[in-house]
């Protein structure tokens, strides 16, 4: 049987388009991140100390920012505008640790100690303000959701106010802001009545959303039209939040990240929403020889997490992105040497 | 003398050891209970096959807490309080990994002036049972302690374990207030029910072939062993569950970030000798009397 050459336009065409996609999603991931303005700043577990650091968006020129021995700086949250560093900073050992926020330059200027025994720091989307968690007691303990309370830092007018329902905030952890300020997204464990949940909370009122998803470590997309977070161990997701909806829900499941071996924590949005950055490693709990850390879920703020690297994901896969096949179109390595790379940021260099 | 003025009058079941235990006051108040050095029958033979063989087993003696921990012990010590159900405060903790419950041990022990039990300096912080500070009881002194002299494997008639124990037919699907049921023949409460109890021991199904005779601490310690016997029943638990046998092996939590499993408790206890016991006893009596003359 001969067929027609106008009935196998179809199929040509198909074959072309398929062919295309593949060649987008066949051109290496760490090649499209080179072409990326887009930077990142993490935390690394270097010579016994923690330290932050910073990379192109392809995991290349590395530079240490704090080199700081007598302290260990950890949990690195970048300004949206770019030129401002807000971090944690542990200083002491075991149970006489204190932990503290900080804030400096991009140039490493202007360090400034914003407020002690606090911690899980991150910037309001307009720059000018720190939003910071305060610990539950002043004693040392390494656990993520020892909070209570919220409290924002005015950095121009150098006060610090309480959030309008901080009585109310209970065992908060890894909050975030939207691009609009108007919400906060947090996870909660053992608090406010939750067992454990992910909350949006109303940055200027008194508002609680359960948005009725399970995991923690939730972050709004760039556009504020979706979040990532981490619905177990093993699985990262981007769900679309539907805004219209009272109260506002995640609506759909749009992508999943999978790895059946490593946990796979620490979500973050590049600025223009293409990528996604996590944290990979195998279960710990820590590594109690080493200066400075602490023995708990390897995950966890200030705990050596051996062999754990940062990757990148594209978000605009189709499918689930499954860690377990080779580096390929959908994600790639960003550092190689296992050294607790961890808590990553996007940013964009101000000019 | 003082072991009967301080058990009270609460009507108790039977039990061969009972004018030996007593109640004690520690230094930060928590009541705990002597429990008597002593020889039982510990396992059981008709039921699950972790169970057995039943096998005699002799303890030294030691204090074991008459409640299990509660949140307000957890603040008072300024631990933040992990559990689901935070409505009151005198409800057990649960939600707990098993390092932050050794955590609290050795909190209460620094609280107290005694030395810690448990080396955080070392992975999986191993235990010195010599230190004489709080520490999480083996299978062998909790099962003990449970049965109070009795050896059957449920010391209480089936018909009235819900006055002895909140579990699966009367707790709501919730935790209650330590001590709102009945204790058992040596004052101990909640041995049964509320929230399962975390043990020192790393959890094997056929550990009680191998099991040593006099004071049984488990199979050989491992920080890489990442299950621990739980034992006793919970506000979730099957009647059977409820048994002073029953064992379960339950993941540590300790290399998790999200631990949410709403029935894991633990209460302390202390190695001593019944002098040491006595004198706190004494101690308790006459701070009594120099607050109330």
């Amino acid at each position: 049987m001969t067929m027609h050459p106008d009935s196998l336009r179809p199929f040509f065409l198909a074959f072309l388009c398929h062919g295309l996609l593949l060649s987008v999603w066949a051109e290496p991931l760490k090649t499209r991140l080179t072409q990326s303005p887009h930077q990142l700043v993490y935390e690394a577990y270097i010579d016994d100390n923690w330290e932050i650091m910073t990379s192109h968006a392809d995991g290349s020129q590395v530079r240490n920012l704090t080199r700081s021995k007598d302290r260990h700086e950890l949990y690195p949250q970048v300004s949206p505008d770019g030129t401002k560093l807000c971090f944690v900073s542990d200083q002491g050992a075991g149970r006489d640790t204190v932990r503290s926020v900080h804030i400096m330059n991009m140039d490493g200027s202007g360090h400034q100690v914003i407020a002690d025994h606090a911690r899980q720091p991150c910037w309001t989307h307009d720059s000018d303000t720190l939003i910071y968690l305060p610990q539950e007691y002043p004693k040392w303990n390494v656990v993520d959701y020892y909070t209570k309370g919220l409290m924002y830092y005015h950095l121009p007018t150098k006060k610090h106010r309480p959030h309008p329902n901080t009585e109310k905030l209970h065992h908060l952890y890894n909050p975030s802001m939207s691009s609009d300020g108007h919400w906060i997204v947090a996870t909660v464990h053992a608090g406010m009545g939750f067992k454990h949940a992910i909350l949006l909370i109303e940055a200027e009122g008194e508002r609680i959303v359960d948005l009725q998803i399970p995991g923690c470590r939730p972050t709004f997309s760039p556009d504020g039209t979706k979040v990532a977070w981490g619905p177990g161990d093993h699985e990262i997701a981007i769900g679309r939040i539907d805004w219209k909806a009272n109260p506002p829900q995640v609506a759909e499941k749009l992508l999943s990240v999978k790895d059946a071996v490593h946990k796979i924590y620490h979500v973050d949005w590049a600025p223009d929403g293409r990528f996604l950055s996590i944290s990979r490693g195998l279960s710990s709990d820590g590594d109690p020889s080493k200066p400075g850390t602490h023995q708990a879920a390897c995950e966890m703020v200030g705990i050596y997490a051996k062999d754990w690297n940062i990757i990148a994901v594209a978000t605009d896969a189709s499918e689930t992105i499954d860690l377990a096949k080779e580096e390929n179109g959908l994600w790639t390595t960003l550092t190689l040497d296992g050294r607790s790379y961890k808590e990553s940021d996007w940013f964009t260099p101000s000019r | 003398m003082a072991a009967a003025i301080l058990m009270g009058c609460q009507p108790r079941e039977e039990s061969s050891n009972r004018s030996q235990s007593f109640e004690v006051k520690t230094a930060s108040g928590i009541p705990m209970i002597f429990v008597p050095a002593g020889r039982f029958e510990m396992g059981s033979g008709d039921t699950h096959p972790d169970e057995g063989p039943v096998h005699e087993v002799t303890l030294d003696a030691f204090l074991m807490d008459q409640f299990e921990v509660s949140h307000e012990q957890m603040t008072a010590l300024q631990l933040p309080n992990p559990s689901h159900w935070q409505d009151d405060p005198r409800k057990p903790v649960e939600q707990i990994r098993w390092r932050d419950a050794k955590l609290f041990c050795n909190e209460r022990s620094m609280a107290e002036g005694l030395q810690p039990c448990y080396d955080e300096s070392q992975p999986g912080w191993p235990c010195d049972y010599d230190a004489g500070g709080y520490r999480l009881p083996t299978e062998a002194e909790w099962e003990y302690a449970a049965r109070a002299g009795s050896s059957s494997a449920l010391p209480v008639a089936k018909d009235r374990l819900k006055t002895y124990a909140w579990f699966g037919e009367n707790a709501d699907a919730r935790t209650h207030v330590v001590g709102s049921r009945r204790p058992n023949a040596w004052q101990l409460h909640d041995m049964f029910g509320n929230v399962s109890e975390w043990c020192q021991d790393v959890y094997e199904a056929n550990y009680y072939e191998v099991s040593a005779s006099a004071n049984p601490r488990g199979p050989k310690d491992s920080a890489e062993q990442t299950k621990r016997s739980m034992r006793g029943g919970s506000w979730k638990s099957t009647l059977d569950m409820c048994r002073v046998s029953f064992r379960q092996g339950q993941q540590t939590g300790d290399s998790d970030a999200c631990f949410f499993t709403d029935y894991c408790g633990f209460r302390c206890v202390r190695s001593i000798t019944l002098d040491q016991a006595k004198a706190l006893v004494v101690r308790a009596e006459t701070e009594g009397q120099s607050q109330n003359p």
